[in-house]
């Protein structure tokens, strides 16, 4: 692929969400996720360890703030004013928001970090060179670098044996994030493709949204509109694009759905649906 | 395979055949076996049966990681499992699996994994073969008669549960302990009592309102993902449910309540007597079934003094008991912060007692039925089985014991005197899979293959609608050539006792195939023979049954003030909090979840003493600092955390760590404070009162913001006014989706 073919585009899905349209996607995967089901429970986080050969580095490099959990969740007190947290804590699972107009992807130097016509964030770890501008750049703190290899911290024979054959382990120096698990989306297009189809609603599933307990995180393809993901998005007047166009889209602003950080413009691709309490 | 080729064998076979075997071998990926010291390139020019290179093939399987035996499916490729996922065709956990499931897999692969039999000679466990094993085993067994032979475990259950009942049997002994730390024993003495049952199906999807009394039940629970399914449904019923906990430390599942309600430990009974007693005397619901002194103990119970003695006010304690009557169908659910009392029983109770004045039982709260095979049904552990174990083997009343699948020498208290009553008992082995701290007190020990090598079928105890026995088979070859699996050991050891009965079984598999064959034609349904069956139930991993209906009774039997007969004491009350993840401290070996923050604390890879702000302030001590916690039986030391989710009268300790064996992973981490609870047990059931410990707090160190890891806990844990997660009126959503 040539600059010119990266650059092109790049200002091709940059401009597209600027429209409002998009075009020349062949998926747009998207997920919702209802944090009044979300009970914290970590099952997805782990999910994502056993999918995507995520090393782990122990606590003195955790303490670094080198953890590399794709997946985590972030846990909020919402109440600082009561003696004590009356209405339960406030989890949030926070992942690459596989943003339409992402912030990542203008400042790599090498082109590392791209748009995929599926529309996601694609992390090329053979091109990265570890300069971390991109980890500086993303708003979400999604982004996680490898200060050293992980081999043989993390997989002490027979460990290895684990990791999964479809995806790599990287190495010292690269970047990586959640990807959407699109070593399934690779499988699951190329199994439509085979029997000459198109992909199904709910033929793919990533990992975090295969384990949640209570199946708060629903993934699917936003340009397939009777999907179960188009549908929430639609139902919570949530659109792509840039903020003035989703601000004029929702007429109902007590609908649940949302976007973080949906002020920056980056588009991303999680909606999430407001928790809900009950005050008695 | 037609036997193994090198390399140039391989090359040789390509030379001479034509180009059709040249391009079938074109992406041919080598294999290295698994052998110590072998490497061998094994082509697939004959591939197995099931394999295709570079596919990944779904096998349905069962969970051991904790009791609840959920259906999984795993994935494997190349003769390797890579991934773990919930089996859709268990309608227990409908194809969703917690974290410690899906950390299985490092349970599996661990490095640390006992991969010998070993003997204890001249002070330390050497390697020995399994022969010279299994001899030392019935020379030493066959020393021992009747009841001075115990046989030690987990809860268990399915055909291995049979084979140790048939074992004891053989042994002429009835000693089985059964041990949990995180158990519901004291309720299912009152289910028992009360509703002819214990463990009856809690429908928390057909209640309209849930009243938690400390139950963490999607979190360390007996069956946390069934329950977190069940919730899923509450909350999203046309009528969203309101779901109240009440509890001392806020645990996983308290986190997600509309109202958390911090109540003074071991108060809860009194509050449940006092919600009684609004229900009764104010808002008029029936009395029928209440005995007559239960009946004055609720009227003693007025709300001005329920709210003095367990903190909690009074206006709130007359709105959960309004709500109750206005949102019926409703379930009150108890956990072990209220079991755990030397009134554990009477607390209970007086929880329990709110299902049938709110007129639950039926509703909500069902009948299991009759499990059609006793002898398979799960056998739960408790605490009073170690209690009496550890007195047993004090009075020297064992000479030989085996230990599978718990590890009394780490969740023991030392008040128990553990290590004195495992030094009293002559012949202990280990069937383990880890060198946790009883395998390392053992004199045998015999290493176990790991769940997803290992044959074997799982009764879950807590069933859903669907009654089923869940089938366990190997997803891989073991990865230890001498490792064995359980069944098969207790066959081997069965064959030593009687082998005229047991000779006719070759291994476990054979034992199970039979046995899945003498299976009633009503289990066996559709299928046409034996094997089709048998073939049926591997692939789908779930074997229905039908349980005989019953219906459950609604009495209410006398019982005791459901408060401390003591006094209200000194010190601050200790709570030691079991947590999806480490668990009772099986895991703490698997290091996914090492590194999972806790849910509440976010602190990974080490222990920490929760204490409220207020309480801290008082004494002068600050968030990390490094705190003594001292009990009457000693103490331990590590950072606090502060948190609001905690009672002001209570610290919260994270079970867990402190592990002095177990592997790299978990050895030498945090602190266990299982081991400074008092020996208190409760009054009626004999279970150890886990959360009845008093403790005093001392400052020994300054603050130090790095001796302890969480994960991101800047500004205060607030969102600093950022949109993350938002919250809303539940009456908003009712506008709008109509809830």
């Amino acid at each position: 692929m040539s600059l010119d073919n990266i650059l092109n585009h790049w200002s091709d899905f940059r401009k597209g969400s600027e429209e409002g349209g998009h075009h020349n996607y062949e998926h747009r995967w998207a997920m919702a996720i209802n944090l009044d089901l979300c009970n914290g429970c970590n099952a997805c986080s782990i999910a994502c360890y056993s999918e995507n050969n995520i090393a782990v580095v122990g606590k003195e490099r955790f303490e670094k703030g080198q953890a590399m959990h794709w997946l985590r969740i972030e846990r909020y007190w919402d109440q600082p004013d009561k003696v004590y947290p009356e209405q339960g804590a406030s989890f949030l699972p926070m992942m690459c928001q596989q943003c339409g107009a992402a912030t990542c992807e203008p400042v790599c130097p090498v082109a590392a970090t791209y748009h995929t016509p599926d529309g996601l964030n694609a992390q090329v770890y053979n091109r990265c060179i570890g300069s971390r501008y991109c980890s500086n750049n993303c708003p979400f703190r999604v982004r996680y670098f490898n200060f050293y290899s992980y081999y043989e911290s993390s997989w002490p024979e027979p460990m290895e044996q684990q990791l999964n054959p479809d995806l790599t382990v990287r190495d010292k120096g690269v970047m990586e994030k959640c990807t959407f698990c699109v070593q399934r989306i690779r499988t699951v297009k190329d199994k439509a493709f085979m029997e000459d189809r198109k992909v199904r609603d709910g033929e793919m599933v990533t990992a975090c949204a295969q384990a949640c307990p209570t199946s708060a995180i629903v993934f699917g393809d936003t340009m397939d509109e009777d999907s179960m993901v188009s549908k929430l998005w639609k139902k919570h007047q949530v659109e792509r694009g840039v903020y003035q166009k989703t601000k004029l889209a929702k007429k109902n602003t007590d609908l649940r759905g949302y976007r973080i950080f949906e002020e920056l413009n980056v588009d991303p691709s999680v909606m999430y649906l407001e928790r809900v309490r009950e005050d008695i | 395979m037609s036997g193994n080729m090198n390399r140039r064998s391989f090359l040789k076979v390509m030379g001479w055949s034509g180009a059709g075997a040249t391009l079938a071998a074109c992406d041919m990926p080598t294999t290295i076996t698994l052998e110590e010291g072998k490497e061998e390139v094994v082509s697939y020019l004959m591939p197995e049966e099931y394999v295709i290179p570079g596919v990944g093939v779904w096998y349905a399987s069962t969970c051991t990681q904790c009791e609840a035996a959920c259906g999984i499916h795993g994935r494997v490729r190349e003769g390797r499992v890579l991934k773990l996922e919930g089996n859709p065709d268990a309608t227990l956990n409908n194809g969703k699996l917690c974290m410690m499931g899906q950390a299985g897999v490092q349970g599996h692969y661990n490095p640390d994994r006992i991969t010998t039999p070993m003997l204890r000679t001249g002070g330390s466990l050497a390697p020995i073969s399994w022969d010279k094993a299994m001899a030392v085993l019935q020379e030493k067994l066959g020393a021992v008669s009747g009841d001075r032979f115990a046989w030690f475990t987990g809860s268990i259950s399915g055909h291995q549960s049979a084979l140790i009942a048939n074992h004891l049997g053989a042994m002429g002994s009835k000693k089985h302990y059964v041990h949990e730390i995180v158990n519901n024993a004291v309720s299912q003495a009152v289910n028992r009592d009360t509703l002819g049952e214990a463990v009856p199906r809690l429908r928390l999807d057909k209640a309209k309102m849930i009243v938690s009394f400390g139950a963490d039940f999607m979190g360390a629970s007996q069956s946390s993902v069934h329950y977190a399914g069940q919730y899923a449904k509450f909350r999203t019923n046309k009528e969203r449910g309101l779901f109240v906990q009440i509890e001392s430390k806020m645990s996983m599942t308290g986190g997600s309540a509309d109202l958390w309600l911090a109540i003074k430990p071991g108060t809860e009974g009194v509050l449940a007597l006092g919600i009684a007693n609004v229900l009764l005397n104010q808002l008029k619901l029936g009395d029928a079934g209440i005995p007559s002194d239960v009946r004055a103990m609720i009227n003693d119970f007025g709300i001005s003094k329920v709210a003095e003695i367990t903190s909690v006010a009074g206006d709130r304690i007359q709105n959960v008991a309004k709500l109750l009557v206005d949102r019926s169908p409703s379930l009150v659910l108890v956990g072990p912060s209220v079991e755990g009392h030397a009134h554990g029983y009477d607390a209970t109770s007086a929880v329990m007692l709110l299902n049938h004045i709110l007129g639950n039982v039926g509703k909500t709260i069902e009948s299991s039925g009759n499990f059609p095979f006793p002898q398979l049904m799960a056998k739960q552990g408790s605490t009073a089985d170690l209690l009496a174990f550890a007195e047993d083997a004090k009075a020297k009343k064992l000479d030989a014991a085996i230990f599978y699948g718990s590890n009394p020498a780490y969740t023991a208290p030392e008040s128990l005197g553990l290590t004195e009553a495992m030094a009293a008992i002559g012949f202990k082995v280990a069937i383990a899979q880890f060198p946790d701290e009883t395998a390392m007190m053992a004199d045998l020990v015999l290493p176990v293959d790991s769940y997803l090598e290992d044959w074997g079928t799982q009764v879950p105890p807590i069933q859903s609608e669907n009654t089923a026995i869940h089938v366990q088979q190997p997803l891989m070859e073991r990865i230890h050539e001498q490792t064995r699996g359980l069944g098969d050991i207790l066959l081997s050891m069965l064959k030593q006792r009687k082998n005229d009965e047991y000779n006719q079984f070759e291994d476990y598999y054979a034992y199970l195939r039979n046995a899945f064959a003498a299976m009633p034609s009503e289990v066996k349904k559709s299928a046409k023979n034996n094997d089709e069956f048998w073939n049926g139930a591997l692939q789908t991993g779930v074997i229905d049954v039908k349980p005989e209906p019953k219906t459950l009774t609604s009495t209410v039997a006398s019982f005791g003030v459901p408060m401390s007969k003591s006094g209200d004491g000194n010190g601050l009350h200790l709570v030691p909090s079991a947590r999806l993840g480490l668990f009772d401290g099986r895991h703490a070996n698997l290091p996914w979840l090492q590194e999972s923050p806790d849910q509440i604390a976010k602190v990974v890879w080490d222990s920490w003493v929760e204490m409220h702000p207020d309480t801290a302030a008082k004494m002068g001590i600050s968030n990390l600092q490094l705190v003594r916690v001292t009990s009457a039986q000693g103490s331990v030391e590590l950072r606090v955390v502060l948190l609001k989710g905690v009672h002001k009268d209570a610290v919260a300790i994270p079970l867990g760590q402190g592990h002095e064996s177990l592997g790299r992973y978990a050895k030498g981490l945090g602190v266990n404070p299982l081991k400074i609870l008092d020996k208190t047990a409760d009054s009626k059931t004999g279970e150890l009162a886990m959360y009845s410990t008093r403790v005093t707090v001392t400052a020994i160190g300054e603050p130090d913001a790095l001796s302890i890891v969480r994960m991101g806990t800047g500004a205060g844990d607030s969102q600093a006014g950022r949109k993350l997660v938002v919250t809303v009126p539940v009456e908003q959503v009712k506008r709008t989706e109509g809830v």
